[in-house]
C-alpha cells in the first residue's frame, strides 16, 4: 500500500483554484522532491495535506495508508504521523519550546494509547537532537520561534520533526533563507531521520538542498499540477535550463 | 435578569431614609461617629449612576436595589463567624493569614499576630476604634462603606521593618449577609516593607454585594507589594477601591487578578506626592458568560521625577463585558515623570465586548509618557501551527491564552503566590474556553 496517495487534487482559496488536478504517490522510505517556480502551488500542496482551514478542496482524494486525510482535523493528521515543516514557522511568545515539544509528543502518545512521555527520556532526546542540529539548549526555554533568526527557525522545525518522529514529513522550503552552515546542519538533521518506514516530501525552489539530501524522485510542479517526474538528475537539468523549460514543455 | 452591569432598568438609587434608619438602629460602638458622619456625606451624591462618565458602562442600580431591600430588614450587628467556606488557599500560599467574614475580622485568625509586634508590625481591628479622620469618605462608595462600617483592619509597619512572609487576607462573603463592607488601612513606615495577598471569595447561591475600600500610605522609602486574587462566585457583585499615597522613593507594586463574580468594579488610585516614587500596576481579568468587569485606574504624578507603569490584560468569552479606563495625570511642575499604560484584550467570542480608554493628561514639560490599547482575536496562524503539531484545538487555545496572560503573570509581585496562581489561572482558562 502506498503511504500517501493523492489523486486528481483540485484545491484553492475561495474561487481561486491553485492545485488543478495533482496526483502523487509516496511509498514508505521514499524521499520525493517537489520543485517548481513561485506560484506553482508547492506551499498550497503542503498546507492542504496538513489540513490548513484556509484551503478548500474542490475535487480529488488524499489518502494516508488508505485513510481519507481530508476528513481529519489538522491535529488528527499530526497524530497519524504527518509532519509539516513550515516555510515560515510562526513565532508564539509565551509558549515555550519545551512545552510545545512535550505537548506534541504526549498528544501523539495519547492517540496511540500510550502514557505520557518520561520527562527524563524526553529531555535526553531533545538535547541530543539539538546538539546534532548545533542548537543551543537554552532554546528549549525560549518562546516558540520567538526572536529566532531564519536559520534558527528552520533548525527548530527539524528539531520538532526529530522529536516527533513522523511517518511522513513534508518540508516546505526548509532550505530557503539558510546560509551554508545552517543548510548543512538542517540537511544532516533530515538525513539522520531517513528510515525505511519514514517518507519525506521536500518542497523546494532550488536544487541546492538536494546536493545534501538526495531524493529518490523529483517532480516538477507547474500551474497546480505535476508536469514532469524523474530521478535526481531532473533537478540538475532544471537548475541548468530554468523553469521556463518545463513551462514550455507543459503547455506543449 | 441579566448581569448587574448591563441592565436597562431605570436608575434605582440607594434610599437615604433606609440607610439612616438602619444606621441609627445599629448598637453604638467605637465606629458610631464614623458611621454618622459618613451617612451625611453619602447623602450628597448617593450611588454613582451611568450618567457619571466614570460609571458610564457599569450600572449599580441592581446593587442599590439589593442594598435597599437589605437595609429595610435593618441589619443587625455582625458577629465574627466561623468560616463556613472551605478553601485550600491558606495551605497553598505561605503567608500569615487573617480571615474576614462578611466584613468582620475573625479574632482567632488575628491572635497569631500578637507575636509579630516584635517585627514592627501591628495589626488591629477597626472595631477597636480608629483615629479621627482616618476613614476616607471622599467618594460616594467609600462614604457608603463608612456609613455601614462595623469592623476592618488597620495594618501598620514601623520604620525599617519587614515581615518574613506576606500577610494573607481571606475576604469571605459566606452568603448570610447580602451586603458587606470591608475597610483596610495600611501604613508602611520609612524604609519598611510589607507584602499582602488578598483573596476575596464567596459562598451561597443568593446575590451579594460587597463594597471594599483599602487605604494605603507609603512613607519615604517604603515598599508595598500587593496581590489581589478575586475568585468569587457567579452571583457576586463587588465594588472595590484601592487608593495609595506615595511619599519620596516609595514603591507600590499592585497586581489584580479578577477571575470571579458577576460584576467586579475596581478603582485603583495612586497619588505620587514624593519624588523618586514608583508605581507598578498590573491586572488580568478573565470574563465569560455574563460577567462584567470594570477596571478604572488613576495615577496622579504631582511631583517629578517619578515613574508609573501600568498594564492590564483581559481574556473575554461568551457575552462578557469589560471596561478599562486608565488615567495618568501629570500635574504642572511634575517634570521628569515617566508614565506608561497599556491595555490588551483577547476576545474569544464575537459577542464579548470591551470598552478601553487609556488616557493621559499632561501639564508638565519634561515628561516621558506612552499609552496604548489593543483588542484582538486568537492568532489563527499560531493556532494552526500548534494543531499541526498534534495539539487539540482546546489545548492550543489554552496554550495561546495562557501565553497572552503570562505577560501579567510574569510581573507577579509576590513569589509565594506564583504556584497557586498558575494553577488557578489554568483552571479558569479551561472553564472560560468551554464557555463558547
Amino acid at each position: 500500500m502506498n503511504m500517501l496517495e493523492i489523486k486528481n487534487l483540485k484545491a484553492g482559496i475561495g474561487d481561486t483554484e491553485i492545485l488543478t488536478g495533482l496526483s502523487l504517490s509516496v511509498k514508505p522510505g521514499e524521499v520525493h522532491a517537489i520543485m517548481g517556480p513561485n506560484g506553482s502551488g508547492k506551499s498550497t500542496l503542503a498546507l492542504v495535506i496538513a489540513g490548513h482551514e484556509d484551503y478548500e478542496v474542490y475535487e480529488g482524494t488524499v489518502e494516508f495508508f488508505g485513510k481519507n486525510l481530508l476528513d481529519l482535523e489538522p491535529e488528527e493528521r499530526a497524530r497519524e504521523g504527518i509532519f509539516l515543516g513550515f516555510q515560515y514557522p510562526v513565532e508564539i511568545p509565551g509558549v515555550n519550546n519545551a512545552y510545545l515539544l512535550k505537548a506534541a509528543v504526549n498528544a501523539k502518545r495519547k492517540y496511540e494509547g500510550l502514557g505520557e512521555v518520561d520527562a527524563f527520556e524526553f529531555l535526553k532526546i531533545a538535547r541530543e537532537t539539538m546538539a546534532m542540529l548545533d542548537m543551543d539548549p537554552s532554546f528549549l526555554k525560549r518562546g516558540v520561534n520567538e526572536g529566532f533568526s531564519g536559520g534558527e527557525k528552520k533548525r527548530n522545525e527539524i528539531l520538532q520533526m526529530a522529536v516527533l518522529k513522523p511517518r511522513l514529513a513534508i518540508l516546505d522550503e526548509t532550505d530557503s533563507g539558510l546560509d551554508i552552515d545552517a543548510l548543512k546542519a538542517v540537511a544532516n538533521g533530515i538525513n539522520a531521520l531517513r528510515h525505511p518506514e519514514r517518507s519525506m516530501v521536500l518542497v523546494t525552489h532550488y536544487q541546492r538542498m538536494l546536493d545534501y539530501v538526495e531524493p529518490d524522485f523529483v517532480h516538477v510542479l507547474s500551474q497546480g499540477k505535476i508536469v514532469r517526474s524523474g530521478d535526481k538528475s531532473l533537478a540538475l537539468q532544471l537548475e541548468e535550463r530554468g523553469y521556463e523549460w518545463v513551462r514550455q514543455a507543459a503547455s506543449a | 435578569m441579566g448581569s448587574a452591569g448591563r441592565q436597562r432598568m431605570s436608575a434605582i438609587s440607594l434610599q437615604q431614609d433606609l440607610l439612616e434608619s438602619a444606621v441609627t438602629a445599629l448598637p453604638p460602638d467605637e465606629l458610631s461617629a464614623v458611621r454618622e458622619a459618613a451617612v451625611a456625606r453619602f447623602a450628597v451624591n448617593g450611588f454613582p449612576t451611568t450618567k457619571h462618565e466614570d460609571w458610564k458602562y457599569t450600572n449599580l442600580s441592581a446593587a442599590a436595589a439589593l442594598s435597599n431591600a437589605w437595609l429595610q430588614d435593618k441589619p443587625a450587628q455582625n458577629e465574627a463567624q466561623a468560616v463556613a467556606i472551605g478553601t485550600e488557599i491558606p495551605e497553598q500560599i505561605d503567608a500569615h493569614w487573617i480571615t474576614i467574614v462578611n466584613g468582620i475580622v475573625d479574632p482567632d485568625s488575628l491572635s497569631t499576630f500578637a507575636s509579630l509586634t516584635d517585627n514592627g508590625i501591628t495589626i488591629s481591628r477597626l472595631a477597636a476604634g480608629v483615629a479621627e479622620g482616618s476613614i476616607a469618605v471622599d467618594d460616594p462608595m467609600s462614604a457608603f462603606n463608612a456609613a455601614l462600617l462595623q469592623d476592618g483592619l488597620q495594618i501598620t509597619v514601623a520604620d525599617d521593618s519587614a515581615l518574613d512572609k506576606p500577610v494573607g487576607l481571606l475576604i469571605i462573603d459566606d452568603g448570610s449577609v447580602a451586603v458587606t463592607q470591608v475597610r483596610i488601612l495600611i501604613e508602611v513606615g520609612e524604609n519598611a516593607q510589607l507584602r499582602i495577598v488578598e483573596c476575596p471569595l464567596s459562598a451561597g447561591g443568593d446575590r451579594q454585594f460587597a463594597n471594599s475600600v483599602t487605604q494605603v500610605v507609603l512613607a519615604d522609602g517604603a515598599r508595598l507589594d500587593f496581590v489581589r486574587l478575586q475568585q468569587r462566585q457567579k452571583k457576586h457583585w463587588s465594588v472595590n477601591r484601592f487608593s495609595a499615597r506615595l511619599e519620596r522613593e516609595s514603591v507600590l507594586n499592585y497586581n489584580n487578578f479578577d477571575f470571579g463574580g458577576e460584576l467586579a468594579r475596581n478603582d485603583i488610585v495612586a497619588d505620587i506626592v514624593g519624588t523618586g516614587a514608583s508605581v507598578n500596576i498590573h491586572g488580568l481579568y478573565l470574563a465569560a458568560g455574563q460577567q462584567h468587569m470594570d477596571n478604572h485606574t488613576r495615577v496622579d504624578h504631582r511631583v517629578g521625577p517619578a515613574k508609573s507603569t501600568e498594564e492590564y490584560r483581559g481574556i473575554l468569552n461568551g457575552r462578557a463585558r469589560c471596561v478599562f479606563n486608565g488615567k495618568a495625570i501629570v500635574h504642572a511642575g511634575a517634570d521628569g515623570t515617566d508614565a506608561s499604560q497599556s491595555n490588551h484584550n483577547l476576545l474569544l467570542s464575537d459577542q464579548a465586548e470591551i470598552d478601553t480608554k487609556p488616557e493621559l493628561e499632561i501639564y508638565a514639560d519634561d515628561v516621558k509618557c506612552s499609552h496604548g490599547a489593543t483588542v484582538g482575536q486568537l492568532d489563527e496562524s499560531a493556532l494552526f501551527y500548534l494543531r499541526s503539531r498534534g495539539l487539540g484545538k482546546d489545548e492550543a487555545t489554552q496554550a495561546l491564552t495562557r501565553a497572552f496572560a503570562s505577560a501579567i503573570l510574569n510581573k507577579l509581585a509576590i513569589e509565594e503566590c506564583h504556584e497557586y496562581l498558575v494553577a488557578a489561572l489554568d483552571r479558569q482558562l479551561d472553564a472560560l474556553i468551554d464557555d463558547a
